[in-house]
């Protein structure tokens, strides 16, 4: 980075300042300062992501690259059916995952917006699921589903239902993840929500009540709109993460039961990493970059129109 | 060279190798191994004089010559090591479906087996009053005497993928089923395929609730607690953990024979098997070290220390070793009547395909609890399919 | 509001903490367990307590060194990226540029952030493994510093953006040249945004296991979310170190969240109410 020190020059009887040189060097200033980042995000994003579209137009045999495959890996992918299956079981969780999570979390902001005692406390215990590794967070449910070692089984036998075994049945172990999924993330809203709510201008709301509207229409009609905006970023934030789920899964079923749990983030990495089949792996990502696109597109136009209509 | 950490088989070798001069470089996992070995072979960069392999890296790694030829290098490999063990290690394989680019190829040694693990069966004797032989026998016993949960009749595990289908694949060679036939097309969507998983299947009563969750840590907890009467499992069990009281309620009261037959003896091989890096600056030395390792007297020495399963036939014979471990003659025994897993680099695809659908199906037949041969067949099929569909994209390797 | 929806309103936080936190609590029991007692019967309170399987983290599964490569990997990282995404920070914050630059770069530091790792983990290795940095820190350093420079870029921007121009303009008039009163005057008041980034960026490198789980391979290179993993073999699940693995790698985290806690939900505010 250029470093310039233009002391300020005594001018001369009549004359202005001259501010040439330093107006010279103010105007590449910007350009010089942003070059750094510019490179080390060229390097670190760009590339890679042009080297994964390059490796999904790549025939790859047990790793080793041997011939240009035009758009095969593409259409290979799009006949596969373990491939759907994978897109399915993606949809499902992320969708589930994240409205849950966006409601309780508001719901839980709702509750703890006062001040109250003890709120460092508690927002330290609330925060204290997203903040620790993902890896940490499977082994964590690993702990307490796992059939022989675990709570939930001799939870559920004293209580008087049946030992559930959660991680030996397709249907309940992909709730069981979507369980840990809310669990791990709805602090995120939570957070998000509270941030909003505390930002939030509170005379309308206090006019409205004043005029003896009932609480949830004051919700309805008031709070929410207001909160939408912010709310929408925490939604996008969320569903962009959770398409790519993976560590949690990686450490608690693998992809299993069958393929109840399998995202493509699983299906992909298998792909490309135990079956070295790096050229139909990156195929696979690549589509999965889209999907999260159209997530991302389809939760900001679905959360602008709620916002229209509920403010009419 | 390079090694997995966390076996004490390995732990014991790996004391040896620095008593020797020898620096080992260990791994933490397979996975995270094998990606180790590869980009040093391919690149070449000599990081690695020798690899410890885990068994079907060897088509990959023979194949691509990320590991040398070791008939090029003039190792000589030991009379006393038992043939089946040794010939995990030819390229092309000497029995079975061949990659179509090999097809008339002379096998030559490209790896050499260092272990000898393979299936072994496991049972409570308390339970049995002679060594079950057959399929049949272990039935017939557990519908006597298993009370599940406190006694179950069999263990396995079930996790979908490599897990299960180290379970399946004792039944499925017995039955006269196959992986691959030998023009590799599935062969456990047959008869004798069905068959063996019903077998299985029929098992399940007597078995866990859970076995779909199962790997080997939870499938062996259930014997080496005593309250399961028999499973099949590679050697590690025996050799670390049966009597090994930190671990086991059931010291000296489990032994083990070689797995059961039907039609014939079942047993999957799967060796740890060492190759000669392809980027080594030290050919002759990795050469010389690996005759030293697998001679007669040095594997004598791991029998009677430590009962691994060592590859000489002398060793696992041997009456001083055999009277402290008594699974050594089992472990020849199970060797030599081994099937081998089909020889291809596509063969852990192959697994993670048969695997998902035997899990569905145990999901399913315990869910069920009946129409066993309906959904043993439905889901042989689906991996038939889709175990052909990956032969179908890869046409010109295997055809 | 009434004495009643008072307590049902504490109930139901009471409740929330308590779901929270019992998993930890409940994985801080089994790290305690020797392992015949983990599959004898879940407990609260280990019946024979045991230090054990800490111990053998660090003496048989590598635990110092995960920890170190994690200390290592994560410092120079995140200053590494504060260094280089600090100034763009500022120069997009401050300077008009043409053709809509500002927002062109913001959107490209946004979209990065955006990709899911998962996706770069391919070319990444390709790029590694072409270099010759595959297991190594180095590798790793490279790696994490481009993508937080990117996180940092974005939320410096916002922060410094917010820092009123009139107190640079001053310093101008006064003689002072653009660096240097970024220098003297700007970093000192953005100490608190430039903060809050640093514990984003540490937590989330800290935490990767991905990129960390397919760059490297061995205890020389691995970080502590990876080594963790290590501990899930296939062979022998060794249930207590794993718990006790599980809780050296979130005490370090959460730890550094309680102190810093104040930052942290400041930042989350600012960056969310954008």
């Amino acid at each position: 980075m250029a470093t310039a020190t233009a002391p300020a020059r005594a001018s001369g009887p009549g004359r202005p300042p001259d501010r040439g040189r330093r107006n010279r060097l103010d105007r590449a200033l910007p350009y010089l300062l942003l070059l750094p980042a510019a490179v080390v995000l060229g390097l670190v994003s760009l590339y890679p992501i042009w080297a994964g579209a390059h490796a999904s137009l790549t025939t790859y045999l047990y790793g080793r690259p041997i011939a240009g495959a035009g758009l095969q890996n593409y259409t290979d992918t799009w006949h596969d059916p373990v491939f759907w299956q994978a897109m399915w079981v993606t949809l499902k969780f992320v969708v589930l995952a994240v409205v849950i999570e966006t409601v309780l979390g508001l719901a839980l902001a709702m509750l703890v917006a006062r001040d109250m005692r003890g709120a460092r406390f508690i927002r330290l215990s609330i925060l204290a699921p997203m903040t620790v590794a993902p890896v940490v967070v499977g082994v964590i449910w690993r702990l307490i589903y796992e059939s022989q070692t675990g709570f939930v089984n001799p939870l559920f036998s004293s209580l008087g239902l049946g030992a559930p075994n959660v991680l030996s049945h397709q249907g309940s172990a992909f709730y069981g993840l979507v369980f840990v999924d809310v669990w791990e993330w709805t602090p995120l809203l939570f957070l998000v929500c509270l941030a909003g709510l505390q930002s939030m201008p509170q005379e309308p709301l206090e006019a409205a009540a004043v005029d003896g509207a009932k609480p949830v229409r004051l919700f309805f009609n008031h709070t929410l709109p207001l909160l939408l905006p912010v709310l929408a970023v925490g939604v996008v934030l969320r569903l962009i993460d959770a398409v790519g789920t993976f560590d949690q899964i990686f450490v608690l079923t693998g992809g299993g039961p069958g393929t109840a749990t399998q995202l493509i983030s699983i299906y992909a990495y298998n792909t490309a990493f135990n079956f070295t089949d790096y050229g139909h792996g990156a195929a696979m990502l690549i589509a999965l970059l889209a999907f999260a696109l159209l997530l991302v597109i389809v939760a900001l136009t679905l959360m602008r129109g709620a916002a229209r209509r509920v403010s009419r | 060279m390079t090694s997995r950490g966390g076996n004490s088989i390995q732990v014991s070798r790996r004391s040896m190798l620095k008593g020797a001069g020898l620096g080992v470089a260990a791994a933490a996992s397979g996975p995270l191994m094998y990606q180790a070995c590869k980009s040093d072979g391919l690149n070449k960069t000599g990081a690695y004089d020798i690899y410890v392999m885990d068994d079907n890296w060897v088509p990959e790694f023979a194949a691509g010559r990320i590991v040398q030829s070791l008939d090029k290098l003039g190792l000589k490999a030991n009379p006393d090591i038992l043939s089946k063990g040794l010939d995990q290690g030819y390229w092309p394989p000497k029995a079975g479906a061949r990659l179509k680019a090999f097809a008339n190829d002379t096998p030559e040694l490209f790896a050499l087996v260092i272990i000898d693990d393979c299936n072994l069966l496991y049972y409570d004797k308390r339970q049995f009053s002679s060594p079950p032989k057959t399929w049949d026998d272990i039935y017939s016993a557990m519908k006597a005497k298993a009370k599940p949960p406190k006694l179950y009749g069999w263990s396995a595990r079930g996790v979908k993928g490599n897990p299960v289908v180290q379970t399946y694949l004792p039944l499925l060679n017995s039955y006269g089923g196959n992986f691959c036939n030998d023009d590799w097309s599935p062969g456990f969507a047959g008869p004798e395929g069905v068959g063996a998983l019903e077998r299985l299947m029929s098992f399940l009563p007597y078995m866990s609730p859970s076995t779909p969750e199962f790997d080997t840590d939870q499938e062996t907890a259930l014997l080496l607690q005593g309250k399961c009467m028999a499973l099949t499992e590679y050697t590690g069990t025996a050799v670390t953990e049966i009597d090994n009281p930190a671990d086991s309620k059931v010291v000296s009261q489990i032994d083990i024979t070689n797995c059961p037959s039907q039609v014939k003896p079942g047993p999957a091989i799967g060796t740890f098997i060492c190759g000669i890096s392809s980027g080594t600056k030290n050919a002759e030395g990795a050469v010389k070290f690996l005759e030293w390792f697998t001679s007669s007297r040095i594997q004598l020495q791991f029998a009677q220390e430590g009962g691994s399963a060592a590859v000489t036939k002398s060793a696992l014979t041997d009456p001083k070793a055999v009277a402290k471990y008594r699974w050594l003659p089992a472990i020849a025994q199970s060797v030599q009547s081994s099937t081998p897993k089909p020889r291809t680099p596509d063969e852990p695809r192959f697994e993670d395909i048969l695997g998902t659908q035997l899990n569905i199906a145990l999901v399913d037949a315990l869910q069920q609890k009946r129409n066993y041969t309906q959904i043993a067949q439905k889901s042989l099929n689906t991996a038939k399919t889709q175990m052909a569909a990956v032969l179908q994209q890869h046409k010109n390797i295997y055809f | 509001m009434t004495g009643r929806s008072r307590y049902l309103r504490w109930a139901a936080i009471a409740v929330a903490v308590l779901f929270c936190v019992f998993p930890f609590i409940w994985m801080l029991s089994v790290s305690l367990k020797r392992q015949v007692d983990i599959f004898a019967g879940p407990t609260l309170v280990p019946q024979h307590p045991t230090l054990g399987n800490y111990s053998s983290l660090f003496t048989q599964y590598h635990m110092g060194s995960y920890l170190l490569n994690s200390v290592i990997v994560v410092g120079v990282s995140v200053l590494a990226s504060l260094v280089i995404g600090t100034p763009a920070a500022y120069a997009l914050a401050r300077f008009r540029l043409p053709w809509g630059l500002n927002d062109h770069a913001l959107f490209a530091a946004l979209v990065v952030r955006m990709v899911p790792p998962i996706l770069l983990v391919v070319p990444f290795y390709i790029i590694l493994a072409r270099l010759g940095l595959l297991d190594s820190r180095l590798g790793l350093i490279m790696i994490y510093t481009g993508i937080n420079t990117s996180f940092v870029i974005w939320m410096m921007q916002s922060f410094l953006a917010e820092i009123p121009s009139d107190i640079e303009d001053a310093a101008l008039v006064d003689g002072d040249s653009r660096m240097s009163a970024l220098r003297r005057i700007i970093l000192p008041v953005a100490s608190s945004g430039l903060a809050t980034t640093a514990i984003f960026a540490v937590i989330a490198t800290y935490n990767d296991f991905l990129i960390a789980l397919t760059m490297t391979s061995t205890p020389k290179a691995q970080t502590v979310p990876v080594g963790i993993s290590t501990l899930i073999g296939k062979i022998q699940v060794e249930w207590g170190p794993m718990a006790a693995g599980g809780i050296v790698g979130a005490l370090p985290i959460l730890i550094f969240a309680f102190i810093v806690q104040r930052h942290f939900v400041r930042g989350m505010t600012l960056g969310a109410v954008k």
